[in-house]
């Protein structure tokens, strides 16, 4: 029996193709939404109450656009800069480290668990302790976002050193491969691909760590500039801020889903199926 | 009946082994560069910071405000998370136009909300109860609007066959089927939502475990910042703890 | 003017009493418990692509009766219960319980089993059963009563507490079919119930299952791929064709061709597998 289908039928408007019929709701959507800020940012204006200041839409786009106009640039490149470092080091590391205890397995069972009771444990609460450590500069937000992002990616690199499919296995028995040849020839790839994979989820997680560590040590960066116009009562600037931050997160994660559908095609991350 | 003896040794001798490696790397770390405590502590000093600690009733007083703030925020975030999430799971057209909406929203991560709650609601709890409900309602929106669309769609004719108009049907057989993911997701939820907390304490607040963490920051009481790490993870463990044991206990029919 | 001049009738009266019938078919008396599906045409939209389903459709069941609907795979057998039990509405044409057309959505007149018995895994047996009694407004010690019943006829009075995750795949089904049958309902709608358990199991259950119908005597419309089957329990077997599907024959079965040792039974399934597109001899 049909199932969303059954629905579709009996609507005999839908003579448009379904994605056109997302969009255009998803416009309507988003303008109610907008249109809703707007009044609200009306009535609030002369209020008083907790929420004193609630820019509408124009306000926030007009000062996003200054923004752009002068630092965003640089500022952004900062941000990008402690990202890129941290994501890179995070995730080579836990390729490693994955690789290294996902094989051997008596080290795997000493260490793994101490990994996974860190896990849950967010790198955001070793903010402080980083401080004491390494300061206010870019080593100590390097070291915040590249363990956030070694966090995510252990799991990926774990799984995909150990769990080598069976028939692989069995067919590199039979091609006659040694230790070596095999490990070069499948455990390192199917390794590889899920820690690319696992670097892509941890994009949101590295991202948000980068603002986290920006906020505290307010010294460059989007979360710098956004403590200082904070500080100055700014709020259009601060929305405006925090909505390059997001469009940022949203450009990235765009980009490597992107990449990895190229690369990996055969690989269907169950984060990505919508219904 | 009684485990085998290979697996008594891999699920707890040896990670036993493996905590006490790190313990002894730790201690042997600064031992060999002779670093002072300050930089790292050594194990013994931060049990010992931990256990007095406890016996101050500031210290008890600030995880208090840091639960109640996290509590409070976390009930909000899932009824409402839920609440909207069934809504955009049963109702096509309002799922199509609120997507957009809800999917912007997710890019921009709680932490980016910290400057803003603390120049609308200063550093009272208010600002960071709206933040933990922000972080764990867009967790439980976008997994409770999957996990709907993703009911068997037998149980759905099955319902409507039986007389159930389509409230009912969403209330009682499209949630109660969803429940298990659900509770999964109110698990990681929990977790976002308490680093949340922290977060926000780091950077702006009057009272609470992680202001108590960066003031020991500030003053280089090294040892209290390492102890309270170590209490942000367990009490995020006790909160995971005890949302697992909850959802065991509601839906044991597994 | 006859409206049911086209609707096919498997068993024909003749022309003088035809004209006598037409006098008193305005009434909705003279439709009680028939099942009519008018010239019925589905389609429906996937993908930006448009399938026909259903093409021109039309039979009756008369009240009582049992018709069994036999098809190649995919051939929107599945849609046709669909529609009669009012969870999809037709593209075109009609389909009529009472004289009267059926409503979308709720229907208290029908019980349906689905092909996954469709539990709800958070209810025991029990409550599964009787779920559907107390949505139709019955208290809670009634429905528990009627539902015990119910699963004491289709023999799992001993797993009235069990979960579905407990049950094996023709346990489940048979409650399945009493939770259908616990609603007493007058058309009784079954798609391919016993196609997930084994042949041995499926002959147990087709046996048990014409004993349950003997109680209340619904109109029972059921699905099926499985010609003998069909020959065993239907009063009228309706043969469809491939995607868009249509209806073929009519096959009507007396009880002489539920004999299986019968020559009747050879006959009857060789007239109703040459419909299908299958000899029944098979050429080495």
């Amino acid at each position: 029996m049909a199932t969303t289908q059954e629905r579709i039928a009996n609507s005999p408007e839908e003579r448009l193709p379904p994605r056109v019929v997302a969009w255009l709701f998803g416009v309507a959507g988003s303008a109610v939404a907008l249109f809703a800020w707007t009044v609200l940012s009306r009535l609030l204006a002369h209020g008083g109450g907790v929420i004193n200041r609630l820019p509408g839409p124009l306000a926030v786009v007009r000062e996003l656009v200054q923004y752009a106009g002068k630092d965003l640039a640089h500022d952004l490149l900062a941000s990008l800069h402690v990202f890129a470092i941290g994501w890179i080091v995070g995730a080579a590391s836990a390729a490693l480290l994955g690789l290294v205890l996902g094989r051997a397995k008596h080290l795997g069972n000493v260490f793994l668990p101490i990994v996974e009771a860190m896990r849950p444990v967010s790198s955001i609460a070793w903010v402080p302790l980083s401080i004491v450590w390494f300061g206010f500069g870019l080593t100590s937000k390097v070291f915040l976002v590249g363990l956030a992002v070694f966090l995510v990616v252990i799991v990926y690199a774990v799984d995909g050193s150990r769990r080598v499919p069976h028939d692989l296995e069995r067919t590199a028995t039979m091609l006659g491969m040694n230790g070596w040849q095999r490990f070069r020839s499948v455990v390192l790839p199917g390794t590889l691909s899920e820690v690319l994979i696992g670097s892509r989820v941890a994009l949101m997680s590295g991202w948000g760590t980068v603002i986290v560590a920006e906020l505290v040590a307010a010294d460059s960066g989007l979360g710098a500039h956004l403590i200082g116009v904070e500080q100055s009562y700014d709020v259009p600037a601060v929305m405006a801020t925090m909505i390059c931050f997001a469009v940022t997160g949203f450009a990235m994660n765009a980009a490597f889903t992107f990449a990895e559908r190229r690369l990996l095609p055969w690989r269907h991350d169950r984060e990505r199926q919508d219904r | 009946m009684k485990r085998p003896a290979h697996v008594v040794m891999r699920r707890i001798l040896l990670p036993l082994v493996g905590v006490g490696c790190v313990l002894g790397f730790w201690q042997a770390t600064l031992s060999w560069y002779r670093l002072p405590p300050i930089v790292l502590p050594s194990p013994w000093a931060v049990a010992t910071t931990l256990a007095e600690l406890v016996r101050t009733v500031a210290f008890w007083r600030d995880v208090g405000v840091s639960l109640f703030e996290f509590v409070c925020g976390y009930l909000i975030g899932v009824v409402l998370g839920v609440g909207l999430g069934l809504l955009m799971g049963e109702w096509r057209h309002f799922r199509m136009a609120a997507t957009p909406v809800v999917e912007s929203l997710r890019f921009v991560v709680p932490f980016a909300w910290i400057p803003l709650t603390i120049l609308w609601f200063g550093t009272s709890y208010v600002g960071k109860i709206l933040l933990v409900a922000y972080a764990v309602f867009f967790v439980m929106v976008v997994s409770t609007t999957r996990a709907v669309a993703q009911v068997e769609p037998t149980l759905s004719r099955v319902g409507t066959m039986l007389g159930m108009n389509p409230w009912r049907l969403a209330w009682q057989v499209h949630l109660r089927a969803a429940a298990p993911t659900l509770a999964s997701a109110a698990r990681a939820a929990a977790a976002i939502g308490w680093i949340a907390v922290v977060a926000a304490e780091y950077i702006g607040a009057s009272a609470g475990l992680g202001l108590m963490i960066t003031n020991a920051a500030t003053s280089l009481t090294t040892s209290v910042v390492i102890g309270g790490m170590i209490v942000i993870g367990i009490v995020g463990a006790g909160v995971s703890a005890a949302i697992g044991a909850l959802s065991r206990a509601s839906l044991d029919y597994r | 003017m006859n409206v049911h001049a086209d609707i096919p009738h498997p068993n024909p009266v003749p022309a003088g009493a035809e004209m006598e019938r037409s006098s008193q078919r305005s009434s909705k008396e003279e439709h009680r418990g028939e099942l009519i599906v008018d010239r019925v045409f589905h389609r429906y939209i996937a993908g930006g692509r448009q399938t026909e389903v259903l093409n021109d459709v039309s039979f009756r069941i008369d009240p009582g009766h049992v018709a069994c609907v036999v098809g190649p795979s995919g051939c929107g057998k599945s849609t046709l219960l669909g529609l009669a039990a009012g969870l999809l509405r037709p593209s075109s044409g009609a389909l009529r319980w009472d004289g009267v057309p059926v409503a979308i959505g709720r229907n208290p007149h029908l019980g349906m089993a689905f092909q996954q018995p469709g539990l709800f895994p958070w209810m025991s047996v029990r409550e599964n059963v009787a779920i559907g009694l107390r949505t139709r407004g019955q208290s809670r010690r009634d429905a528990r009563r009627v539902a015990d019943e119910f699963l004491d006829n289709v023999g799992l009075a001993d797993f009235k507490d069990a979960y579905p995750n407990q049950l094996s795949g023709g346990m489940a089904q048979r409650v399945g079919i009493a939770r259908a049958l616990a609603l007493r309902p007058r058309l009784l709608l079954l798609d391919e119930p016993f196609a997930a358990v084994d042949a041995f199991t499926r002959l147990r259950l087709q046996q048990e299952f014409k004993a349950l119908l003997r109680l209340d005597r619904p109109t029972v419309l059921f699905v099926t791929h499985d010609v003998p089957e069909a020959i065993a329990l239907g009063d009228v077997i309706v043969v469809m064709t491939q995607r868009p599907a249509a209806v073929q024959r009519i096959i009507p079965v007396s009880r002489e061709d539920r004999d299986r040792a019968s020559p009747a039974y050879a006959r009857k399934l060789a007239e109703t597998l040459e419909c299908l597109g299958v000899t029944s001899d098979i050429q080495d």
